[in-house]
């Protein structure tokens, strides 16, 4: 097993095992935004630059995605290391000056401002890291949004820019947006579901107590097709929301007992 | 034209279902319609068995694709190194200016749309313009005008014959 | 095409039975007529020469031994079009539509030379019959040219009768591929595409490495605007190109290549199609090629339109029909590249080296150039110069001679400002650095870097900051945005170099660029990105002086900049012919007759009108 030296920390990890692991087990923090352990690593957000001993040279890397396949020693505190990290977080608050969430992580890294002035548009602070649109096609399988156009017109987009067929309503894309762009927004009256800024819609099963929502209906079919479980019995347990069939237990339960007395 | 509903099924059939042929089928797709529509990219989607989205990522990031319809010609303006600085943005400007029409864009009749592009390698004979693939050498603002007004006058004439 | 019937070669007699039967079929009397179709001179609209020619031998009746062919880009393009009758290699430039009938009659049937049609050495004014004795030829030496202009690039018998598929079945009939493999390192190869890495290397790389099948590709995307070797190259020779691929996938172990052609040549498209389907048919290409158990096929596929595509990790997604991004390459493409598998990229140009090194030997080829610079190198020599063209030069050769000896100095009694090297991944190189060597590594201890080939030319007149400005405007348009450096960092250097050539720059603008020049070098995720900011550092480095003008003065030296100078008119050239005043928008022009006019700087707006319309060359730029 290949040995890390990182911050002059050694740690021990498997064979291609990333720098970024390593860190993890020698407790540094390095920051990210386009990584996320769920998903494959594009390493396209450059934010977890560390510099890798190269002999007579030191090479710039991505911790997220450099495979380890033999003894390495890695600077993560470094001069080097810090000025390129902090440079790309200084590009992305130009980019995105209003994410809350971006500040926060600045702060930790020690960037309390940017020297850039805005010079690109983004949608309500994306940064493009990509995860919404992996997350779709690699973990959801639905593929419903993806990249579109190219250099500083890139953007995270449904096919033509239209509500996608394929979206299910899952909001897996909001729960991994790292700058709180993807909102998930439930609407009461319609009983639909619309992930925004996509415009997408789904009908939501609402539980028929109370009228909150429970799931989305292309959810619950997916979910079907994947669980044996017969047909009527998932459809009754989704006719409530948790709380409300607590509720009901509870009640049922409380029935029960006063028979038995 | 190829019977619309049987285009598809040709172009995925010439080549063998391949998905890595995507974009030579999407150049096909567009060289039999003149753009890229929106329905046969649904088919094409569906027959591949590629999310949709995948294709309009490719149809968005490379250059050459079109989704709107194009003019009757196509007129490219050639942006490299070599024709730049032997004054090929005041071709453009003039270009822009004279037909009211941006890069990227159709004339409002339709005459012709008005590519951008970097470097057809005809660099000795800088600037160069090209009109449905036919090269215009050293080029200037006058002469490429010149140029896209005979368009006009051709489709004029060819209107005219047409009718006789 | 010459009544071979084209049947299958069973194995290397069957070739060099058809190689011969071609020899024998030619007539030594016989002449021939070379009408170069090359970008250049097709664009000046030399097909049509070729037909009159076909047309006039085709009237010549049976008794008279001639032909004409169609041939690739010769080099000369500034002088183009270009016609050469041989034997004897004449050379005829600038030939017109009329031209025709008196060259055929003349030299092609009466053995005269056309005087008017000869070139002329603008410097000496002395005359040149062939091609050896023209300057612009004298110099080079050409491997990868060798056929263009020689051979019919649409005709696979003149491949073989000039000699081309000897090399394959030399490797078929008894090279190992170690064995290749030591011939290309002996040779010193390195790739021509921009890269430099040694081929023999990545071969052998691609041999060791685990899975299957392998692929060997071509990169036929030439986006650096200004080059147009490989071009010339595809459309010139497209059987060097698939001689080399068979070579190298036989060394390699794989069965399957791809060559992928940028969008915009359809011209070389066409020419490597029909190559291919000549080769099949003869089975060159296909299984059992030469009687062996070797099989091997190529692909073509084109590009959509986007430089970020010449990157190898991006051309493969290209191929795997998604956008083109490149990755990380911390895993290499030889291990695993498209789809996963053991990859093998080389250059259009690396690809046509292949067969003469097999052929002539390692040794051979490593006599030419320099101790890490092994070979020759074809360069598209453009801009300013006054022979304007293709160049294959030995490695080694300095900056000044290529410029001066064979470029013949700079065009319109100006001078040498700057020379662009290496694409927009380059930088520009000043008149004090013109004797240094072309090499892989000279040029890049400038600042610069030979790369794929571009060598554009800049007189006084070219603001250095613009072009800075034009290479940061292409490469934010051709980034594939992917990673935050090169997106965000190049729009901010736009940002900043539009506001230098706008006369609205901040002291610190330099130092500005400078910072995320290295933000980009450093944390960029491909070479485009990482070497993007090259125009920039280099044109500060070598032109401080402008950029200060810019930002201090808000004056642009070389006078391009709009708004960063002034128009005056001369008032001993003005001839008082109102032609300014007329046309000035702004009626800015006073002057009555016979007194010089004057432009009112106050309600000047620039156009630069005034400055177009005077017949007298008497509005100054100042």
């Amino acid at each position: 097993m290949p040995t890390v030296t990182i911050d002059g920390c050694k740690v021990e990890v498997e064979k291609d095992a990333t720098i970024l692991d390593a860190a993890k087990k020698a407790g540094i923090w390095i920051p990210t935004l386009c990584y996320h352990p769920a998903v494959s690593s594009d390493a396209s957000c450059r934010l977890c630059m560390v510099e890798l001993d190269r002999g007579d040279w030191r090479q710039l890397v991505t911790s997220c995605n450099y495979p380890v396949r033999r003894d390495i020693v890695v600077y993560v505190s470094s001069e080097r290391a810090q000025r390129a990290r902090r440079g790309v977080m200084e590009l992305l608050l130009a980019r995105a000056p209003e994410s809350q969430e971006l500040k926060v992580l600045a702060e930790r890294m020690g960037v309390t401002e940017t020297r850039y002035p805005k010079v690109t548009e983004s949608q309500r602070n994306c940064i493009l890291c990509g995860l919404c649109v992996q997350v779709c096609d690699e973990i959801i399988g639905q593929a419903a949004i993806s990249f579109a156009g190219r250099g500083v017109d890139r953007t995270v987009a449904a096919p033509f820019r239209q509500p996608s067929e394929d979206c299910i309503g899952c909001g897996a894309c909001a729960a991994v947006c790292p700058v709180g762009t993807i909102k998930v927004r439930i609407y009461q009256d319609q009983q639909e579901v619309e992930i925004s800024p996509f415009k997408s819609r789904a009908k939501l099963l609402v539980c028929q107590q109370c009228g909150a929502p429970v799931v989305s209906v292309p959810v619950s079919e997916q979910v079907l097709d994947k669980v044996e479980m017969n047909r009527e019995e998932f459809r009754e347990r989704l006719r409530l929301c948790p709380r409300c069939r607590q509720l009901q237990t509870a009640a049922q339960l409380g029935a029960i007992m006063v028979q038995k007395k | 034209m190829i019977q619309n509903d049987k285009l598809i099924e040709q172009i995925v059939d010439r080549y063998d279902k391949d998905v890595g042929m995507l974009i030579p089928m999407m150049q096909d797709l567009q060289a039999e319609c003149g753009y890229l529509p929106v329905n046969q990219l649904r088919d094409l989607s569906r027959q591949l068995e590629v999310p949709l989205s995948r294709l309009y990522a490719v149809a968005t990031f490379y250059a050459s694709f079109r989704l709107a319809p194009k003019g009757a010609h196509e007129v490219t303006l050639c942006m490299g190194t070599v024709c730049y600085l032997k004054g090929a943005p005041s071709i453009s400007e003039a270009i822009c200016r004279e037909f009211r029409v941006e890069p990227g864009g159709t004339t409002r009749d339709g005459l012709f749309t008005l590519q951008a592009v970097n470097c057809v390698g005809a660099c000795a004979v800088a600037p160069v313009m090209l009109v449905d693939g036919k090269y215009y050498d050293n080029v200037t603002p006058t002469s490429a005008i010149e140029i896209l007004y005979s368009l006009a006058t051709d489709k004029a004439i060819a209107e005219k014959e047409a009718e006789t | 095409m010459t009544g071979l019937g084209n049947t299958r070669l069973c194995g290397p007699a069957d070739l060099e039975r058809m190689r011969q039967e071609l020899l024998s079929r030619r007539v030594p009397s016989a002449k021939s007529v070379h009408v170069c179709t090359g970008p250049g001179c097709a664009a000046k609209g030399s097909p049509k020469l070729y037909e009159l020619f076909c047309a006039a031998v085709s009237q010549a009746g049976a008794d008279v031994q001639v032909q004409a062919k169609a041939v690739g880009c010769h080099g000369l393009c500034e002088y183009g079009p270009i016609v050469l009758v041989q034997p004897g290699d004449i050379f005829y430039q600038r030939v017109e539509e009329p031209d025709v009938a008196e060259i055929f009659r003349e030299t092609v049937l009466g053995g005269r030379l056309v005087e008017h049609l000869l070139y002329e050495n603008p410097a000496t004014g002395q005359k040149a019959d062939t091609v050896d004795k023209i300057p612009f030829y004298k110099v080079q030496k050409r491997i990868a040219l060798a056929y263009n202009g020689l051979i019919d690039p649409t005709s696979i018998e003149d491949y073989i009768a000039a000699g081309g598929y000897t090399a394959l079945p030399k490797v078929l009939n008894g090279m190992g591929s170690e064995q290749i493999i030591e011939e290309v390192e002996r040779a010193g190869l390195r790739g021509r595409g921009g890269g430099g890495f040694p081929t023999a290397r990545k071969w052998r790389s691609c041999r060791q490495a685990q899975g299957s099948p392998k692929y060997v590709i071509c990169n036929g995307d030439e986006g650096d605007p200004g080059a147009f070797m490989d071009r010339a190259i595809m459309e010139g020779n497209p059987h060097s190109v698939i001689e080399g691929m068979l070579i190298g996938a036989y060394a390699i172990g794989s069965s399957q290549g791809y060559i992928y052609v940028r969008n915009e040549y359809p011209l070389s498209v066409e020419r490597l199609k029909q190559a291919i389907e000549q080769a099949r048919e003869l089975g060159l290409l296909g299984q059992n090629i030469l009687g062996s158990s070797f099989a091997f096929d190529i692909r073509i596929n084109r590009g959509g339109g986007a430089f970020v595509c010449g990157e190898s990790t991006a051309l493969m997604a290209s191929l795997e029909g998604r956008p083109g991004e490149p990755r990380a390459k911390y895993i290499h493409t030889v291990e695993s590249g498209l789809h996963g598998k053991p990859t093998n990229l080389n250059n259009v140009e690396t690809w046509a080296n292949v067969p003469a090194i097999i052929n002539r030997g390692g040794e051979w080829f490593a006599s030419i150039g320099t101790e890490k610079s092994k070979g020759t190198k074809v360069f598209s020599l453009v801009g300013k110069v006054v022979n304007s063209g293709l160049v294959e030069v030995p490695m080694g050769i300095t900056l000044r001679q290529i410029i001066e000896q064979i470029g013949g100095g700079i065009r319109d009694g100006k001078h040498f400002k700057a020379v662009q090297t290496g694409g927009p991944s380059g930088g520009c190189i000043p008149a004090e650095h013109l004797d240094a060597r072309v090499d892989f590594d000279e040029l890049t201890k400038l600042g610069s870097m030979m790369g794929s080939g571009g060598m554009i030319v800049m007189d006084e007149d070219t603001c250095m900051v613009k072009v800075a400005r034009y290479f940061i405007e292409f490469l934010q348009k051709e980034s594939c945005g992917k990673c935050t450096p090169c997106r965000e960092g190049l729009a901010q250097m736009l940002h900043i170099l539009n506001r230098i050539t706008a006369g609205e720059a901040e002291v610190g603008d330099v130092e500005e660029l400078g910072v995320l020049a290295e933000l980009l070098e450093g944390t960029a995720l491909c070479a485009l990105g990482k070497t993007a900011a090259n125009p920039v550092i280099s044109t500060i480095r070598y032109f401080r002086d402008e950029y200060d003008a810019h930002i201090l003065d808000r004056h642009c030296p070389a006078k391009e900049c709009r708004g960063l100078f002034r128009y005056e008119i001369d008032p001993e050239a003005c001839k008082a012919c109102g032609i300014c005043m007329k046309n000035c928008p702004e009626d800015a022009i006073t002057g009555e007759k016979k007194v010089p006019h004057v432009i009112n700087q106050e309600k000047c707006t620039l156009c630069g009108t005034c400055w177009e319309k005077c017949p007298f060359t008497a509005v100054l730029k100042v």
